[in-house]
């Protein structure tokens, strides 16, 4: 009961200091934050395929960047396309993609899958590299409308303000790792992580693999697709790079592994940990990439189980003393 | 000879000096793949690491031989450094681990070369020897290309005859084969992969030393080059001397031509094609290992 | 009737010959032993029952419908239950999570997104009850991995089982297990295969004669013999076949 009310405390908790959040730290930091969550729900999709599937994506950008550019055209094209529309055509672009290529990706898994998400994560890359006339080349999209929040007859409330666009992102993307979360608490959910653990048994078992794997897919594409399909709102301007490339791709690995791919917040921390040193880093020297790359070497070697999983592990530890003593 | 034909015969050559360079630069890949499970990321990285030395020692003796002579060297005692300190350590974490770790060092090798020589291409110049065109049957063939060609075959010969005609070649052959019989017969296993890896850098280094000239030393060298290895290696099969050998030259070609006439189409084409062997053969045309 | 069939089915990996002609019957309700001496073909045969390897040649029927090559998890829905030789088990997930994916596949609840999995009663009861069953209660918020040799065998088959399939085939369930141990795995079989068909390979000969209804010899891919442990123990030539391969003793 008391971990009940403990629980309840803290996300209230968490609640007000993001709902007062930008009033205290001012427009840098507000849009920084909105950046965290949007890599926090891109790295989440990633650990629900690896921490939760098995598999190694190694061309996420794609769903996240089929998601950005998606939003970034609709916006272009249409006259006043919706917000939300906006958002979630740009999931339904990526949950699309991973449901055109799951009937070859749940054919692999392990390094096959690794490399088969890289060639496609690759492909797409380069198809947005070439064809100008949709995607603007290396120069991307920019200068979209960025349409208010309207609920017809009640309000309407301007997303061009930074601050309400913050409050909208962290709302939608709470929304998104709540249903996430629970997603991995359905039936379903046990059933992807019994494909990680062993997917011939699950075969034996009378579960249908590719089925479940490709709507797992789906749901991680779609999933990607929205934090691309904010990113584009959030930034104004959708380009290869940092959208597509594969640098991208890595990102949302580096997160999930640094806070841990064994827990569903992990990539959470991991998230907020990497852009918070990367914040802290550009103050001293450019060279982020460096300090990532080697920040990521480190925890490989030393901390696998990602800075969950030393908690956990410690926690442990400080239980079974306090047993002892 | 018609301006056509020249234009194709060019091409030709262009794809068959690219190909013996992806070539290079693969073949050690599926190795290391073949025999040590990993499949290493920052590969192509190091030919980039290569190209960059030999700027570096081109500069400070002004000499393009030593260069070539020395770079794929310093890389590949740098690739066997990376072996012995991190890749045999994270070992034990597992294949996953090994993957990532080399996208770990990948993204270092990138952000150091960008530190020590900055993020601007830099121009390697042909030596004077090796410039130029020659005539032949009518039609004239870039020299450096020929030299690209030349120098790959007699790497690559030498490479044969170590493997198939000496003993260490047997035992190499043998650990890529099953690495953990090898061991169980007592041969030092560690030493052979540490062996292998430097081996296997220095070949990407001589490429990327080689294709400095080619493709102009920037940081963004290791990508392309990277991808088309992958696609050779997954392709060709794991493991596999002799499916990289044909991959890669269809690759090299498929490049040139389809640069020249399909310049959207081929890229599309070229992943395509390694999606669909990734999807239906996992372990390549040619592969044996998974 | 004869729950299970298969007619003239023949296998070979790459030229090597594994299977020759295998009519097996099984019948409804009894408990088949398949032995034979190591690499006569017992496992491939599994497999091809299973859908793990489509037969070179021949058919298979279950329940007189043909399922040759049918994938496993198509033919566990229709009924068939298999364990493995060597564990495999989930690792990572608790040993209450792993008899709940059996039940969770049993009751048919697949692609359910609606509901908390640990909310469902009625499934967290059923598993529960299995693992009493199976005497692994005290072990139920265990990782499967860190099971003794013995408990890990018994929830492996067990996963086989809580599946409820009509026909259950076992792939050698006591192998590595110590004298206590497989005669506590024999009862755990008895116990919780009542009434329903099973298909067992086994070296452990007393395991054969104490649970078999029938027994199939198995010999470099053929079918040496198939009959009562009674006639089996007579039969020449099973015992030539045996002579210097296992140390039996048909007394």
């Amino acid at each position: 009961m008391r971990n009940k009310l403990y629980k309840w405390i803290l996300w209230a908790v968490v609640i007000i200091i993001l709902a007062v959040f930008p009033r205290v730290l001012g427009i840098y930091y507000t849009n920084f934050f909105v950046g965290f969550v949007i890599f926090s729900l891109y790295a989440v999709t990633l650990n629900l395929l690896l921490g939760y599937m098995g598999v190694l994506s190694f061309g996420h950008a794609m769903f996240f960047g089929t998601g950005a550019y998606t939003t970034a055209i609709a916006l272009t094209h249409i006259q006043g396309f919706p917000l939300l529309p906006a958002v979630l055509v740009g999931g339904l672009a990526g949950g699309l993609l991973a449901l055109i290529l799951s009937p070859l990706l749940v054919r692999v898994s392990g390094t096959a899958f690794a490399m088969l998400t890289l060639a496609f994560g690759q492909l797409i890359f380069v198809l947005a590299l070439k064809y100008r006339e949709v995607t603007g080349g290396e120069d991307g999209i920019g200068g979209y409308p960025i349409p208010p929040l309207n609920i017809p007859g009640v309000l309407s409330v301007d997303m061009t303000d930074q601050i309400n666009f913050y409050y909208f992102a962290v709302a939608v993307i709470a929304v998104c790792l709540l249903i996430l979360w629970f997603y991995t608490k359905t039936p379903f959910g046990s059933l992807v992580v019994g494909i990680r653990d062993n997917a011939m048994r699950m075969d034996y078992l009378g579960f249908n693999l590719p089925q479940t794997k490709a709507i797992n897919l789906t749901v991680c594409g779609a999933f990607a697709g929205i934090a691309g399909a904010v990113h584009a709102l959030l930034m104004k301007l959708v380009s290869t790079v940092g959208v597509l490339d594969i640098h991208n791709s890595f990102a949302p690995i580096m997160m999930a592994y640094v806070g841990g791919v064994g827990s569903f917040f992990g990539p959470i921390i991991g998230s907020g940990v990497l852009h918070l040193l990367e914040d802290l880093v550009i103050r001293f020297t450019a060279r982020i990439g460096l300090v990532n790359g080697a920040i990521f070497i480190l925890v490989v070697l030393y901390v696998p189980m990602g800075l969950v999983g030393l908690f956990s592990a410690a926690k442990a530890k400080w239980f079974h003393k306090e047993k002892v003593s | 000879m018609s301006p056509t034909a020249v234009l194709y015969v060019a091409q030709a050559i262009h794809g068959l000096a690219y190909g013996m360079l992806l070539f290079l630069v693969a073949s050690g890949l599926t190795l290391i793949f073949g025999m040590m499970g990993i499949l290493n990321i920052a590969h192509a990285s190091f030919a980039m690491l290569s190209a960059y030395f030999c700027y570096q020692v081109l500069l400070m003796t002004g000499n393009f031989w030593v260069a070539l002579l020395i770079a794929p060297v310093v890389a590949g005692i740098c690739g066997v450094l990376t072996e012995r300190f991190l890749l045999r350590t994270v070992h034990k974490h597992g294949h996953l681990a090994e993957l990532l770790i080399t996208v770990g060092i990948m993204t270092v090798i990138l952000e150091i070369v960008k530190i020590f020589w900055g993020a601007e291409s830099l121009v390697v110049k042909i030596p004077q020897s090796l410039s130029g065109l020659v005539n032949f049957a009518g039609l004239t063939y870039p020299i450096y290309r020929l030299f690209i060609i030349g120098l790959s075959i007699v790497i690559l010969g030498f490479m044969a005859l170590i493997l198939f005609k000496t003993r260490l070649g047997k035992i190499v052959r043998a650990a890529v084969s099953d690495a953990d019989m090898v061991s169980a017969l007592g041969i030092n296993t560690p030493l052979v992969f540490m062996l292998v890896f430097g081996i296997g850098i220095w070949l990407a280094g001589v490429a990327g030393a080689v294709a400095g000239p080619l493709l102009t030393v920037f940081p963004g060298m290791a990508d392309q080059l990277g991808m088309d290895a992958f696609v050779v290696v997954v392709v060709g099969g794991f493991g596999s001397l002799g499916g990289a050998f044909i991959v890669a030259l269809f690759l090299g070609e498929l490049n040139a031509y389809g640069i020249q006439f399909i310049p959207r189409l081929a890229p599309v084409l070229m992943f395509a094609f390694m999606a669909f062997v990734l999807a239906f053969k996992p372990m390549g045309l040619f592969g044996e290992r998974e | 009737m004869n729950i299970l069939e298969t007619k003239g089915v023949y296998h070979d990996f790459s030229g090597l010959q594994v299977l020759f002609d295998v009519n097996l019957q099984v019948e409804e309700g009894e408990r088949h032993a398949v032995i034979g001496p190591n690499g006569a073909g017992k496992t491939t045969l599994f497999n091809v029952i299973t859908g793990t390897y489509q037969p070179s040649r021949g058919q298979v029927f279950f329940k007189g419908k043909e399922i040759t090559g049918a994938r496993p998890h198509k033919l566990m829905r229709l009924g068939v239950g298999r364990s493995f030789q060597i564990t495999s088990t989930f690792n990572r997930l608790t040993t209450f999570q792993n008899i709940r994916l059996a039940i969770l596949s049993k009751k048919g609840i697949r692609f359910h997104l609606f509901r908390k999995v640990d909310k469902m009663q009625d499934i967290t009861k059923e598993t529960d009850e299995v693992l009493r069953r199976i005497n692994l209660d005290r072990e139920r918020d265990m990782p499967a991995g860190m099971l003794s040799y013995g408990k890990h065998r018994s929830l492996e088959i067990s996963l086989a089982l809580a599946a409820d399939p009509d026909l259950i085939m076992l792939d050698e369930p006591t192998a590595g297990m110590s004298r206590d141990e497989t005669h506590y795995a024999v009862e755990l079989i008895r116990r919780l295969t009542e009434g329903k068909t099973v298909v067992i390979i086994e070296h452990d000969m007393d395991v054969v004669f104490s649970l078999a209804d029938r027994i199939t010899v198995l010999h470099y891919g053929q079918i040496l013999a198939t009959g009562p442990p009674v006639e089996i123990r007579q039969n020449q030539a099973v015992k030539d076949a045996y002579l210097g391969e296992t140390e039996v003793e048909f007394v």
